[in-house]
């Protein structure tokens, strides 16, 4: 692996906290998002079921194909006929579904026609007129109801509601619980919510009749994949579809399986002679887009009396509503760090992938993890009480030692740097333990009920993606890289062409710091291209914006391939200077004789070597000053159930929140709320700030406001922003940073993930909190959201939230 | 989030703005600051075939003394309110009530009289209204009439207003010397109430509630002023325990809301702790 000094000739950009490149323009609203791009288009609307579980036994768009201005129509049926069904990834049990339901409808909203007319509202207005008899099936809602042994099947194909099962032992846990005083099981329930970008789906597909093949414009975040998912679907070659992805206007994993309505979109696009275009509706997104999935996690430790925890248990078990090319897959990498900051030795986990008629689930921010630290940080808070034990010093027993990293996991997961103790010590300071506690107790004698909670959490970035190898024969993708295209222009400015698109994350901003350290220039000589185009772009199957990946394999590809634009200008300025390579160095955007900088030749004058005078390169140089390169994570193991790592970086955080309990109106009000976050070198502290206080506000969210409410018919009530609720600026704490800079010695820049951060432990450290505060009154927390009914009847009945 | 087909006009007068919905009657709605109407709209749950937007209407849109009493032009919108210095002084209660209610942008464009008019169960304004006295008028094609607040919210998103009639002003009753406050439990700061209490206090010496009024909003299908609890305080030594005690009665006789943000046993819970809250908030005003 390259070291930082031959990646990095100056240290003016990289970690210093240099203003976003992209604010400007996406404030002043010059982003170019989907819907914005400037094109004569057809509008689709799509028809959703209003039953959860029902059979379509009619259909007929007779009346919708004839309003005037209606130019094609699609029914579920002939999407069974064109197409091939949804690719499953992790579940074990055969589970045929279409794009768009053919004949029976398996939750609601899902897509049953679709209408394209030369306006939005047109195709509103026939989508009223499609006349569908539905006869409408017993719905399987919550997790209970899938398990009954009467259950309706969701798919009868499957002979059961549970598409995955899978157990996995690592360590050894019988010697575990051999060993241990005590175990201690408890079960938490986490509910259904998610991301609601301001940028819903996106889509224009457009199909070119003379060459027979489409092209799409999505802000979809994981287009390498889509690509191939895309194309299996329709049945046809790779070449015939050309995927362009513009501004994406956030993402957090929500944009991952967004391709089934590519697929809608390409067969509506065939019918008709201009480009379709669907802008999916706010209330389409939340009834039908992306959920998270509700989980029962039972989860039980192996304990010595002294806190050590020995052994791990868990069973995991997701609602994973209807979309079998994500089910399965939350519980999987979930799995992976299981054990947290824990030195715990032996692990058994047994999960399980529930199919009911709620909505899909898609990779969510985090995907699984803010769960699996929930009930994790939870439990060993529960620990702690029964052992007498401060929930510090609990942790501070059981945390990984900054002398025993890189550390293994039972599992096979390398968590490759980081002072946990560190971490947790510094964020005690930060809030003041001590003084913290004594406020607590003091206003318990004054009817005020403050509680303190801790929460740390392993933050893993990067998936490796063969993970769900371990529940179903050789994956399709295994490891993870991206690709870059550097170019030096004829002015000797860089222009970088990634395969992934930013939906938020600042990649233009930090591409160009490493850029411009790496060359001796300033970041303003930089431009990245924030768009991907199958035809031209560097990309491959893991291209996109996902698991924090960014820091690691895109910069990885943008460094490797700027490397070899240096070495080629290098090589070229030898020859002008009359002096050996080792004799150069690069500065202020000249390469300069390092014993004499007044010799030098600027950007531009090698520049008009390679594109322009190009009989005066040196013998066996081509022209051209742009390159390509492909990059992958070093440590990425094959699949393999025994030992393998699911993530390839790993930050760390600790979460300390004190709130106030209302326990009159259930109301939870923060006073402090402390965060020292670890995530390696930072490129740049100021986004890496913003990363760590978003994601954290998006816990938040999780744990006192937003829920999928549905009833026992799997309507769903929250449907409006009026009834899901976001946290909104008004309303969040004031947030206290403290940073840790455990360089990872597996990426280059020694950098981690950073845009999941805060919405992992912050779910767990709020629940604690108002355990704590509410423990005069015996109240255990064991579900999300806290709202304040369910405070207020654990304060006065139930003693459990 | 795409409307159903309408036609849009844009009365320059209020003779115009009455013609327009005498001729369109039930297909027609009237447009004031769109903060209710629109979204319903675009989900297709209010489908007018007439908009008739009230904003060109200039004579709408004032705040103005009116002998003892303020007049409010039902197009004055929240932020209006909340800045004007002549309810600040004399009226407090409706501005304190306008500062809460959802966003700056909410604020910006949602006009007194829509809020009344559209009459949610769970709006802000409504309590206000009811607490402070006040009386709006209604106007017709052929003439006008003056309802009291108590008589104007009917039921979920219905008046007593005629189809044919509009809302012009709202005068209330300067409220010099009373205490007064608006208090709303709602998720987010931002959100509709759960349940909102509005208290409007005359204290005589030592505490002795010499004229209480309040208006409850988000209990139930309308907002009201809770009788028994009024009756309960009035000539009361108003103390700790006098106070919890009447807060019991806020939503005696009436049927409690539930969705999925409160039950009605918790949505009645709260009305209890935010009456007693609001009284006492109030009297320490
Ligand atoms: C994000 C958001 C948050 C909100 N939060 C709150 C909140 O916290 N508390 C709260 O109380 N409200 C809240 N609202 C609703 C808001 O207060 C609306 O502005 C108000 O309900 C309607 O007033 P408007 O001027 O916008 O009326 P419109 O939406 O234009 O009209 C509403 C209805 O009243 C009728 N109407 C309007 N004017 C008249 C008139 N002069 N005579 C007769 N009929 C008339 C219309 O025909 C329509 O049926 C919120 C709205 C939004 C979008």
């Amino acid at each position: 692996m390259l070291k930082l000094d031959e990646i990095l000739v100056t240290r003016n950009w990289v970690g210093k906290p240099v203003r976003r490149k992209e604010d400007i323009r996406l404030v002043k609203g010059e982003a170019a998002y989907v819907d914005d791009l400037n094109m004569d288009c057809y509008q689709a609307a799509i028809l959703r079921s209003p039953y959860a579980h029902a059979r379509i036994s009619r259909i007929d768009l007779t009346k919708a194909g004839a309003l005037k201005g209606v130019v094609a129509v699609l029914t579920g049926q002939e999407v069974a006929r064109e197409t091939k069904p949804i690719s499953a990834r992790a579940i074990t049990r055969p589970a045929t579904q279409y794009v768009m339901a053919a004949d029976k409808v398996r939750y609601v909203g899902e897509p049953v026609a679709a209408v394209v007319a030369e306006d939005r509202y047109i195709a509103e207005d026939a989508l009223d007129l499609i006349e569908v008899e539905y006869e409408p099936l017993k719905p399987v809602v919550t997790i209970e109801d899938a398990l009954k042994p009467d259950a309706p099947l969701v798919f009868e194909e499957a002979g059961s509601n549970v598409l995955m099962h899978d157990k996995m032992q690592h360590g050894d846990i019988e010697q575990a619980y051999r060993e241990a005083d005590l175990t201690l099981k408890e079960k938490f329930k986490v509910h259904r919510y998610s991301s609601t970008p301001l940028e819903p789906w996106a889509i224009i597909a457009n199909y070119e009749r003379a060459s027979d093949s489409f092209v799409v414009w999505s802000n979809d975040q994981q287009h390498g994949r889509s690509l191939t998912n895309v194309c299996n679907t329709l049945g046809i070659p790779i070449h015939k579809l050309r995927l362009i992805v513009p501004d994406i206007g956030g993402g957090f994993g929500i944009k991952l399986a967004l391709w089934p309505y590519i697929v809608i979109l390409s067969l509506l696009a065939k019918k008709v002679s201009k480009p379709v275009k669907w802008i999916q509706t706010r209330r389409e997104h939340l009834l039908a887009g992306s959920h998270a999935p509700d989980a029962n996690v039972e989860i039980e430790l192996a304990l010595k009396k002294d806190g050590r925890i020995l052994g791990l248990r868990i069973t995991d078990i997701q609602n994973d509503g209807s979309f079998v090319h994500t089910a399965g897959i939350y519980g999987l990498i979930k799995f992976a760090t299981m054990v947290g900051c824990y030195g715990i030795k032996a692990t058994r986990a047994e999960l399980l992938s529930i199919v009911t008629n709620k909505a899909p689930t898609v990779q969510n921010r985090g995907v699984g993890k803010p769960t699996m630290i929930f009930a994790l940080e939870r439990m060993v808070d529960i620990a702690a009480k029964r052992l007498g034990l401060d929930p510090s010093e609990i942790r501070l027993r059981n945390f990984v030692k900054p002398d025993q990293m890189p550390h293994t996991t039972p599992s096979g997961e390398i968590y490759e740097s980081g002072d946990y103790p560190e971490c947790l010590r510094k964020a005690l300071r930060l809030v003041g333990y001590e003084e913290s506690k004594k406020k607590r107790d003091d206003g318990r004698k004054t009817g005020k009920y403050i509680g303190i909670g801790i929460s740390s959490g392993v933050e893993p970035g990067t998936s490796n993606l063969g993970y769900y190898y371990t529940a179903r024969g050789l994956p399709e993708y295994t490891g993870n890289a991206e690709g870059a295209i550097v170019g030096i222009d004829y002015d000797g400015n860089v222009n970088v062409i990634l395969g992934s698109v930013d939906s938020g994350q600042g990649h233009a901003t930090t591409t160009a710091q490493v850029v411009a350290d790496m060359l001796g220039i300033s970041p303003e000589r930089v431009s990245t291209a924030n768009t991907m185009d199958s035809l031209i772009s560097p990309f491959l199957g893991h291209s996109g914006v996902y698991s924090n990946k960014f820091n690691d394999v895109d910069l990885g590809a943008v460094i490797m391939a700027t490397k070899k634009v240096r070495d080629k200008m290098l090589k070229i300025a030898s020859h002008m200077l009359g002096a050996s390579v080792a004799e150069l160095k690069l500065k202020d955007g000249k390469v300069c004789l390092a014993k004499n900088e007044e010799k030098s030749v600027s950007f531009r004058e090698i520049a008009s070597l390679a594109y322009k005078r190009i009989l005066l390169l040196p013998e066996g140089v081509e022209p051209g000053l742009k390159e390509i390169a492909y990059y992958k994570n070093p440590i990425a193991k094959l699949p393999n159930r025994e030992d393998f790592n699911i993530q390839l970086t790993h930050s760390n955080s600790v979460h300390v929140v004190v709130v106030e309990v209302d326990v009159e109106t259930g109301t939870v009000n923060f006073l402090r709320y402390v965060i020292v976050h670890d995530c390696g070198n930072q490129i740049n502290p100021g986004i890496v700030e913003g990363m760590v206080i978003g994601s954290t506000v998006h816990g938040i969210g999780a744990s006192l406001l937003e829920e999928f409410v549905y009833n026992e018919e799997g309507q769903l009530l929250s449907t409006t922003f009026m009834d899901y609720l976001k946290p909104t600026a008004i309303g969040v704490p004031k947030f206290e940073l403290g940073h840790m800079e455990s360089a990872c010695p597996y990426t280059l820049l020694g950098t981690k993930a950073v845009g999941e951060g805060g919405s992992l432990p912050s779910l767990a450290a709020i629940a604690n909190a108002v355990e704590d505060a509410l423990s005069p009154f015996g109240v255990k927390v064991t579900s999300l959201p806290i709202t304040p009914e369910k405070v207020l009847r654990a304060v006065r009945e139930t003693k459990e939230i | 989030m795409y409307p159903n087909r309408f036609e849009y006009f844009a009365p320059t007068s209020l003779q115009e703005a009455l013609s327009l919905l005498s001729i369109y009657q039930d297909e027609a709605k009237l447009l004031a600051g769109g903060q209710s109407l629109l979204s319903l709209m675009k989900l297709r749950l209010a489908n007018p075939k007439y908009l008739i937007d009230l904003g060109h209407i200039a004579d709408l849109n004032y705040i103005r003394q009116n002998g003892d009493k303020i007049a409010i032009g039902a197009m004055t919108t929240y932020a209006q309110i909340k800045d004007s210095e002549l309810l600040r002084k004399d009226c407090p209660l409706l501005v304190k009530t306008a500062s809460v209610v959802g966003d700056v942008q909410v604020r910006n464009r949602g006009t007194i009289g829509g809020s009344l008019s559209h009459a949610d169960p769970a709006a802000d304004m409504p309590a206000a209204v009811l607490a402070s006295g006040a009386e709006l008028k209604a106007v017709h094609l052929n003439g006008e009439r003056w309802i009291k607040a108590e008589e104007f919210f009917v039921t979920t998103f219905t008046t007593a207003l005629a189809p044919n009639e509009i809302l012009t002003e709202i005068r209330a009753p300067t409220l010099a010397g009373h205490k007064t406050i608006y208090l709303k439990a709602a998720p987010r700061p931002t959100d509709f109430a759960i349940v909102g209490i509005a208290a409007c206090l005359r204290l005589g010496p030592n505490n002795r509630c010499e004229g209480i009024a309040m208006g409850v909003t988000g209990a139930s299908d309308k907002a009201y002023r809770p009788q028994a609890l009024e009756k309960a305080l009035q000539g009361e030594k108003l103390d700790f325990y006098t106070i919890r005690e009447a807060a019991a009665r806020v939503t005696e006789g009436i049927e409690v809301n539930e969705n999925i943000h409160a039950s009605s046993g918790f949505r009645s819970h709260l009305a209890q702790v935010y009456t007693a809250r609001a009284i006492q908030t109030a009297m320490n005003s």
